[in-house]
């Protein structure tokens, strides 16, 4: 287990203790709540994942870094924006990737668009949890609340660049 | 009952992308292929399966303990800016993945929350979480970086959720019952 999962674990614990102190009815409740929601998002998750893995074989590694350079402005934004919501799988995934692209030209506004539509519209994330457990009509509503809002992180980032000289430096 | 039409009909539409993505994988990469995904999803499933059983009881404590007046109150279809401001907030604390996440969004949503402030949740969680921007943005793509894509996100939250606030669709949390 990684330590945010241990983390999470003893936060759970506590929670449940708490609920214990206000009486064994309320962690009753409590326990009965979570079987049900297990009930219904497993049978999901065991659908969505692999589904989600296949979409992962089918994305290319090394997608033009080219398309994505500083001078591709506002284009590659979009590129990136859109690009960025494709990348499946979680932060062990996404920012190794953008480490790549930087290191292979990429601009810094087009990696925080990239970065952005990746953590915002993640399709992979929405299809196998946030569709699962919030159902469909709510990500319709989360997504065209913030489809364009990668791109508006990138537009920002490019008017914010010249005062971050060394984002684009490793450390 | 149409809640429980509804949950099937997600999982056909779910199954039915991945047959298609799963047919596509074996005529790019052949059966090798399948099993290398299939493997990394059995591997994925491992691995979330503890902490989604802790997320789940930490959300099924959570309702039970946070009363859902203040909740109504702190986040609710009334709570205007400062709601948002709340739910961002919130967003960026919360720490965990999305097996954490999303199920707490559903409690919030089944205690009062309105629709504008777990979507300025979801954003602020996803974008800005502190934890994710700790353990792997500075380290990886260095502090400079990390601040300025931090600025940059931070107003989004909030305009995602004021905008969410106007979008004409009804909805209402799954396994809220008759008492919505």
């Amino acid at each position: 287990m990684t330590p945010g999962q241990i983390l999470l674990f003893v936060v759970a614990l506590v929670a449940f203790a708490l609920a214990l102190r206000r009486g064994v009815p309320t962690a009753q409740r409590a326990l009965r709540e979570t079987g049900q929601t297990i009930v219904r998002v497993l049978p999901l998750l065991v659908v969505a994942l692999p589904m989600a893995a296949f979409l992962a074989e089918l994305i290319p590694p090394d997608a033009a870094a080219g398309w994505l350079g500083p001078e591709s402005g506002l284009v590659g934004i979009v590129i990136a924006s859109v690009a960025g919501g494709f990348i499946p799988g979680g932060p062990f995934v996404s920012f190794p990737l953008v480490l790549t692209f930087i290191k292979a030209g990429a601009g810094g506004a087009q990696m925080v668009a990239l970065i952005t539509g990746w953590a915002i519209l993640g399709f992979h994330r929405v299809i196998a949890w946030e569709w699962p457990v919030l159902g469909g009509r709510f990500v319709a509503i989360r997504l065209a609340a913030s489809f364009a809002l990668p791109i508006l992180a990138g537009v920002l980032a490019q008017l914010l660049l010249p005062w971050f000289p060394h984002a684009l430096i490793r450390p | 009952m149409p809640g429980f039409l509804r949950r099937q009909s997600n999982l056909l539409i779910i199954a039915a992308i991945g047959l298609a993505a799963g047919a596509a994988v074996w005529r790019l990469h052949g059966p090798e292929g399948v099993m290398r995904a299939l493997g990394v999803a059995a591997g994925v499933f491992l691995g979330v399966l503890p902490a989604m059983l802790a997320g789940l009881l930490l959300a099924g404590s959570l309702k039970q303990l946070i009363p859902a007046g203040a909740l109504a109150k702190w986040m609710g279809a009334e709570s205007g800016w400062r709601g948002l401001g709340v739910a961002t907030l919130a967003g960026m604390a919360m720490p965990g993945g999305p097996m954490a996440a999303f199920p707490l969004v559903l409690v919030l949503a089944q205690a009062g929350a309105d629709r504008g402030a777990l979507i300025a949740f979801i954003v602020a969680w996803a974008l800005n979480g502190f934890q994710r921007v700790l353990v792997w943005e500075v380290p990886l793509l260095g502090a400079d970086f990390a601040i300025l894509r931090f600025l940059c996100g931070l107003p989004l939250g909030l305009i995602a959720g004021a905008l969410a606030r106007r979008i004409p669709i009804a909805w209402t949390p799954p396994g809220s019952g008759n008492t919505a």
